[in-house]
């Protein structure tokens, strides 16, 4: 069957089956930035937000999501020019080994495009289903808050 | 990694009468897809066609009649952040809400899917029961509402092969009425290895109609007659929650597995009785 996206801007249509996960046909058509890893929606590696809603891509199925907007962290931000989330998260070292990178800040980014002036508890309990082995979530908690002051400066 | 083989073909009704008569007509193979989180972490390769539930306009919550009407598909997010949980129970509700698996998760997991599946360690199960909450299916002709205990005592999985779940309806409970629910996990979005409610009317002190569920016993939800029945009438006071922490935990229902002994089991319920009455108190 046919599904159509728009996917960080861009409309797209693939061939899928009906049983796939939106994690695998979206990796086969290149956007690699979504990790795959646990496949049971536990770690959040492969979070994107599925029209404005984090949602993890490895439960959901992509032809439940037909027709949905789709945004990963391309889609916030480029190299050139990032979201100020995605340079706090470097400012802050809140990258490690960045596995878990891309699914936080879209939990981030979630949080914030709904609540510009979350809590410690708010921001924590955003991030609880992104799961990082390396910076202990310190870092991460500490990006977001700095990121909130940078999109509050408007810079 | 193509979990679901051997599905076919997936539909996407427009209404909650098509998608009962597409589940009668479809048979033993197809499975109503409401947030899909447990048929994709859980996958049944027998599974052949998939009803999206999307189309019926079932995210919803709005007060009718004096109840919290709450749509299948709403999600625990969705449910947590509306203005009427706000002070519902005090808040107490909203606060378990925000508690459960990870946001993401959360973010996924419906009232609908939760009710149909009632894995034994679902904390919504729990809470619906302790909350006395009725469930609102539709066969593809009519409405059929019940209470949840009810509908658990019936052969509620043949039902839901020829019926979708619409609704779960909360009653809305005055300013005397009490609820806390504990839940205990290895670490904060892991399932419940037990899970506590308490729902009680509290008049000066007295206790009155008192509800009280015990999840994750590793079996599923059920109600606690026999502490329900400890609680009635009595006067609220730190020895009768000391009182009935012991009571608990040497009377409630649990069994052990592979990751909790029995007796700690009985222990942490015992425990959870007696903070949950400690914490009335304070409120």
């Amino acid at each position: 069957m046919k599904v159509h996206y728009k996917i960080n801007g861009e409309e797209k249509e693939f061939d899928i089956q009906p049983g796939e996960l939106l994690l695998d046909v979206l990796r086969r058509n290149n956007y690699t930035e979504i990790k795959g890893n646990c496949y049971l929606g536990t770690c959040g590696a492969c979070a994107v937000l599925i029209n404005e809603v984090a949602k993890a891509t490895c439960t959901t199925l992509a032809a439940q999501v037909n027709n949905a907007e789709i945004i990963t962290i391309k889609g916030i931000g480029t190299i050139s020019e990032p979201h100020l989330l995605q340079k706090a998260f470097v400012e802050k070292g809140a990258v490690q080994c960045g596995f878990c990178t891309p699914g936080t800040i879209i939990s981030a980014y979630a949080l914030l495009k709904n609540n510009p002036d979350p809590t410690e508890e708010d921001i924590k309990r955003s991030i609880d289903g992104n799961l990082c082995r390396c910076t202990g979530y310190v870092q991460q908690i500490e990006a977001i808050k700095f990121a909130i002051k940078l999109l509050k400066g408007g810079k | 990694m193509l979990k679901l083989k051997e599905v076919g073909q997936c539909f996407y009704p427009n209404t909650i009468e098509e998608a009962a008569k597409l589940l009668k007509e479809s048979g033993e193979d197809t499975r109503i897809v409401g947030g899909g989180l447990h048929l994709t972490a859980f996958p049944n390769p027998a599974i052949k066609t998939l009803i999206f539930l999307n189309n019926l306009k079932l995210n919803y919550i709005k007060e009718i009649d004096g109840k919290i009407s709450i749509g299948a598909t709403t999600t625990i997010s969705e449910l947590a952040n509306s203005a009427e949980m706000n002070g519902y129970l005090k808040g107490n509700v909203k606060k378990l809400l925000q508690s459960i698996a990870s946001e993401l998760l959360r973010n996924q997991i419906t009232m609908g899917g939760s009710v149909a599946q009632r894995e034994p360690y679902s904390d919504i199960v729990t809470m619906l029961l302790t909350l006395r909450a009725d469930i609102v299916i539709h066969d593809g002709e009519k409405e059929i509402k019940t209470p949840i205990s009810d509908f658990y005592k019936s052969n509620f999985r043949a039902t839901l092969k020829k019926s979708v779940i619409k609704e779960v309806l909360l009653e809305k409970f005055d300013s005397t009425y009490k609820f806390g629910m504990k839940r205990f996990t290895r670490n904060a979005t892991d399932i419940p290895l037990l899970n506590f409610g308490i729902l009680a009317q509290v008049n000066e002190d007295t206790i009155k109609n008192v509800s009280i569920v015990v999840g994750a016993r590793p079996g599923p939800a059920e109600r606690f007659a026999q502490a329900e029945e400890f609680l009635k009438n009595k006067t609220l006071s730190k020895e009768l929650a000391e009182e009935f922490g012991k009571f608990v935990e040497e009377n409630v229902d649990v069994a052990g597995d592979i990751r909790v002994g029995k007796e700690y089991r009985a222990h942490i319920a015992g425990i959870f009785a007696k903070r949950i009455l400690n914490e009335f108190m304070e409120e």
